[in-house]
């Protein structure tokens, strides 16, 4: 039987259609679950995804307004339980907002996704890689590979923090779950889209089970979803399928994410 | 009968015009006098106020109609709606027993867009995705054509000011909905100092059974049926807007048309597309017959009437049943403002519960945004009357077929006298240091790279992308997810042909745009056009307008459509929607150049065939389409030196396009084709740098080798001709063991094409002439030159 993972519809969020299918494409039973829905809606799922867009507006901080939603509380009996949560781009924003991730003290927030370095929306493809020492389910599915593509798109993506050397220790505890790299897995250029400390591109919970990941991976799940130009191996593989249907509408590199999502739901949902 | 708060109108036409003009009314004497003779007596204000708005250029197309109706073909075998509604409909394909159509739209939000960018550019946007929304279908993408003017001339501060807050206006819009950018074009001229164009396509996709009409339904004639308002509540935002769009823009005037423009809230729109889903969903399953239709221009006055008068009824409604934010508003206001994300259902009175139940409630209008809801304000009638109520009495009461039916203004038409030009060519171009003229070309506002506006956009939300903004000639995506097919679409338009040829203008326009999208191997499948000029009132402009429909209409019948089926192949490209833009002229008088914007929506049947235009491998092979001629009238390089002896502009030869397309694709669907480029502004020169640099962001890899010789057969063709020369045509990459089998399709064709390049591992661009090396570039050098070139513009 395939756990059914809900997918957590804020007002403003505009990915949920991809991220459904994105769920549904490793085996899920994605559930779509509206922010005024009863809190049980939750309850029952063995993980939840938060899709992208922009909740409330980026009313005061993107995020901010969806963290007070009543069925906040119903994520973090989740959190708390071990499912595995993914909040992707607006989702991750919420998770920083609500005190889901660092969760060094659950609820209380201590990191913050600020203004990109170089102010404005931008969308572009970036590269990333898990670190390896990362205890979470979500970046051991990605250390056994190099670096993957995946797009950005947001303005508010810089995770930093007012406490001296918290992200630092939360780098030292395996909580970066993922940083931005260039295609080669070196820190060349601008592999930085955002300037966001430490590189960093995903943030854990300590139990690792809760990834706040500002790229986003449905936009990356197929193959024909990656840009012909890209270096390394996953542009080659594009380039590769000039012709083959069959093979565009295989997996592509942000895949590992949400197989990561089900593996660790699976063990949730018996 | 009720008495109506009747305006007495003067005999005198100068008290009448004074009167006018204290209401804030564009109305003049002639036509107020034309109201009242309709109506059977002198208007209320409110009526005045409507039929200042349905009257409008903008609304009523008095100038245009009859020139559109004479030219332009709007129908054809895959036409399921044509220009009659606020989009049209294209049949694409059909998938797992599903017939798939395109829903695609077309407007433009100039004068807004000059008097405050941000929210001009913002609910421009706002306004065409409304149109798509009503028409049923889901929005899977949006371009825009903008033209601002000379950055770096005497306007230059407040250019670059307008240019950063209308890219800031569509993404800050765009983004929020999630709907993804497609691309468009971004073009600086003088002719723009005064009055910016922004122009903004939105495509949609629906199931061909579930196309919703805006028309109150046949139904409603043994049913009681309703208005049902739903959205934000009305305010007096963009009040007079519609008739602000149809007069010269006098932009000292700034209060005025502040007020003119609405504001914008992309967030309450996401919220309201997701909603209406569910709505649309409900009524489908339920069997309900209905008709929708957004708000725009004209308010509710408009939207109410439109509705029932295009399903054969009248209607009343009820003011004071309006939701609004702000107290007191007087009657005309609430009517006629033209406060965003707004739609109207009329649907039987039996089915509103649910609906108000799934907006208010399940989606909490009223508690994620202040004021919105889901309201009846009114009601269908059988009989052909317009009613308003207000605070208990009617302040409308009307033909319903008055307020609709606008009017018509025959225009006179002037040509303007024909430029002379020069012979093409002579020793100032054989001056040219053709190395350095593609630095600047390059580096230039025009030639360089467009990533400092298409970052901002969203390309990636929905996850349908295939080919993206700058990765080739045109955008393909996949809104279907699992089919086969793809949609691929780009849009085109040169305002210097515009100064030059008001024919060609529209001509080129069409066949750039079917080029664009034949450069990714796809087939047209119908155009939209965005008409900008100055005022319909000065002869000459109203001459530019036909000579460019005309031009439009005959391109359309040139390429036609190209399709598997003979029945259909050869039928002329359907124009199935548009906007005509009059008025783009300043109070200070600078009319903008002759502007026909055009939109071209193809197929692709396998949308793993599509093509981008980057250079893939080193030993493959450049082929040229299409023979360089020495002509370069109103091209890039003779905007750069302005000393140059251009000649005249490129002549156009529609059928030889139509067989250089009809090649492209073929081609591209065999896969005999590495990478694909269409010539156009820059020429050659150009288009070979962007297909080094394409997607790789200054990083090129690869180095190409041109030979100029083999651009031309006739000697009398310059280099600054062959390499500058902006005559259609293709640049292909083809592998060296394919180049005999692709010279060999296009030569089946009857056309020219030659093996004019070679692309080389080594990081240059270099050419030859006779011989000798004519230029040798550092492709890195160039590539940073191309990327930075908009930098100051935008920064």
């Amino acid at each position: 039987m395939n756990p059914t993972v809900a997918v957590l519809r804020l007002p403003g969020v505009n990915c949920e259609t991809e991220t459904l299918a994105a769920c549904a494409a490793v085996g899920l039973r994605p559930l779509l679950v509206q922010w005024n829905d009863a809190p049980t809606a939750l309850a029952g799922a063995a993980g939840c995804v938060l899709p992208g867009g922009f909740s409330y507006q980026d009313r005061i901080r993107a995020g901010a307004v969806a963290a007070k939603e009543p069925i906040i509380a119903a994520l973090h009996s989740l959190a708390a339980a071990g499912k595995p949560i993914l909040g992707i781009c607006n989702g991750a924003q919420v998770l920083v907002e609500s005190g889901l991730v660092p969760a060094l003290e659950p609820g209380r927030v201590q990191v913050a996704l600020a203004p990109n370095a170089d102010p404005g929306y931008e969308c572009r493809w970036v590269h990333l890689a898990a670190d390896p020492t990362s205890a979470s389910p979500f970046a051991r599915a990605l250390s056994a590979q190099g670096p993957i593509p995946m797009p950005i798109a947001h303005a508010e993506g810089r995770f930093t923090s007012r406490e001296d050397g918290l992200m630092e220790a939360l780098q030292h505890a395996g909580q970066l779950a993922f940083h931005y790299v260039d295609a080669a897995g070196e820190a060349n250029g601008d592999y930085n889209p955002n300037g966001s400390a430490l590189d960093t591109a995903g943030l854990v919970n300590p139990a690792g089970n809760v990834l706040a990941l500002m790229p986003h991976p449905e936009r990356a799940t197929w193959l024909r979803q990656v840009p012909f130009w890209l270096p390394g191996p996953w542009g080659e593989r594009r380039r590769a399928a000039q012709g083959r249907l069959d093979l565009l509408d295989g997996p592509g590199p942000g895949r590992v994410i949400f197989a990561a999502l089900a593996r660790a739901a699976r063990e949730h949902a018996a | 009968m009720e008495t109506l708060p009747i305006v007495a109108l003067p005999a005198n036409d100068a008290a009448l015009q004074k009167l006018l003009a204290n209401h804030g009314l564009v109305l003049t004497p002639a036509e107020t006098r034309r109201v009242a003779d309709l109506l059977g007596r002198d208007p209320t204000l409110v009526e005045l106020h409507i039929f200042n708005t349905m009257w409008s250029e903008h609304c009523s197309y008095k100038s245009s109609r009859a020139i559109l109706k004479k030219f332009l073909p709007t129908s054809g075998p895959r036409v399921v709606l044509g220009p009659v509604e606020d989009a049209g409909v294209v049949r694409v394909a059909t998938h797992a027993g599903k017939s798939w159509c395109v829903v695609v739209g077309h407007e433009s939000h100039n004068h807004p867009s000059q008097v405050v960018p941000y929210e001009g550019a913002a609910t421009g946007v706002g306004g065409i995705l409304r149109d798509i929304y009503c028409m049923g279908a889901d929005v899977f993408g949006v371009l825009d054509s903008l033209r601002f003017g000379d950055p770096e001339g005497p306007n230059g501060p407040r250019v670059r000011e307008i240019a950063r807050g209308v890219v800031d206006g569509i993404s800050g819009y765009a983004n929020p909905v999630g709907v993804p950018n497609l691309g468009g074009e971004t073009l600086f001229a003088s002719a723009f100092d005064d009055n910016c164009l922004v122009n903004v396509v939105a495509l949609g996709l629906v199931e061909e059974s579930r196309v919703v009409r805006s028309r109150v339904p046949a139904a409603a004639a043994d049913e009681d049926y309703v208005l049902l308002l739903f959205g934000k509540p009305t305010d007096d935002s963009g009040f007079g807007g519609a008739a602000f769009a149809s007069v010269d823009l006098d932009e000292e005037d700034v209060d005025a048309n502040r007020g003119a423009v609405q504001a914008p809230d992309p967030f309450l729109k996401r919220v309201l597309a997701v909603a209406l889903r569910e709505v649309l969903d409900h009524l489908d399953r339920a069997g309900v017959a209905f008709g929708l239709k957004d708000l725009g221009a004209g308010g509710i006055a408009c939207v109410t009437s439109e509705l029932a008068h295009a399903g054969g009824f009248g209607a009343e409604v009820d003011l004071d049943a309006v939701p609004v934010s702000l107290p007191d508003l007087p009657a005309e206001v609430i009517a006629c403002a033209e406060t965003q994300e707004r739609f109207c259902l009329a649907l039987p009175r039996s089915a509103v519960d649910p609906v108000l139940e799934i907006f208010n409630e399940r989606f909490e209008l009223p508690r994620v945004s202040e004021g919105a809801r889901a309201a009846v304000i009114g009601r269908v009638l059988k009989a052909p009357r317009f009613v308003l109520r207000h605070q208990g009495r009617p302040v409308c009461d009307a033909e319903v077929a008055a307020v609709t039916e606008g009017i018509r203004h025959d225009r006179e038409r002037r040509p303007r006298p024909a430029p002379r030009f020069g012979p093409p060519a002579g020793p100032k171009r054989l001056e040219l240091d053709a190395g350095a003229a593609v630095q600047r070309l390059l580096g230039s506002i025009g030639g360089a790279s467009r990533r400092p506006i298409y970052r901002h956009y969203d390309t990636e939300v929905q996850g349908h992308a295939v080919i993206r903004p700058g990765e080739a000639d045109a955008a393909v995506v996949t809104p279907v997810p699992g089919a086969p097919f793809g949609v691929a679409v780009a849009c085109d338009g040169d305002p210097w042909i515009g100064l030059l040829d008001p024919w060609a203008a529209g001509a080129s326009a069409v066949e750039e745009a079917v080029r664009n999208v034949a450069a990714v191997g796809g087939r047209a499948l119908c155009i939209t056009d965005c008409l900008n000029y100055g005022s319909p009132e000065v002869a000459e402009v109203m001459q530019d307008f036909h000579e460019g429909v005309r031009g439009i209409a005959d391109a359309c019948r040139a390429l036609g459509v190209i399709d598997d089926d003979r029945a259909i192949d050869g039928t002329p490209l359907p124009v199935v929607s548009g906007n005509v833009s009059f008025y783009n002229q300043s109070a200070t008088g600078g009319a903008v150049a002759p502007s026909p914007v055009v939109a071209c929506v193809g197929w692709i049947p396998d949308h793993s065939r599509a093509l981008t235009l980057d250079l893939k491998e080193p030993g493959s092979l450049l082929v040229l389409v299409g023979e360089r001629r020495a002509e370069l009238g109103g091209s890039a390089l003779a905007r750069l030196y302005p000393d140059l002896e251009a000649g005249p502009p490129r002549p156009v030869d529609l059928e030889r396009s139509a067989q250089e397309i009809r090649a492209t694709i073929d081609a591209i669907e065999r896969g005999l084709v590495l990478a694909a480029h269409d010539i156009a502004a820059g020429g050659i020169a150009q288009a070979a740098a962007e297909m080094l640099f394409a997607g790789r962001h200054a990083r090129p890899k690869l180095g190409l080798r041109l030979d100029l010789d083999a651009m031309a057969d006739s000697p009398d063709v310059d280099p600054a001709g062959r390499l500058f020369g902006e005559t259609p045509g293709f640049l292909l990459e083809v592998s060296a063991a394919g180049l005999e089998p692709l010279l060999a399709a296009y030569r089946r064709y009857g056309l020219w094409v030659r093996q004019v390049g070679a692309v080389r591992a080594s990081g240059a661009l270099s050419a030859t002439w006779h011989g000798r090396d004519l230029l040798r570039l550092d492709a890195a050098e160039l590539a940073r030159r191309w990327e930075n070139g908009l930098a100051g513009v935008l920064a």
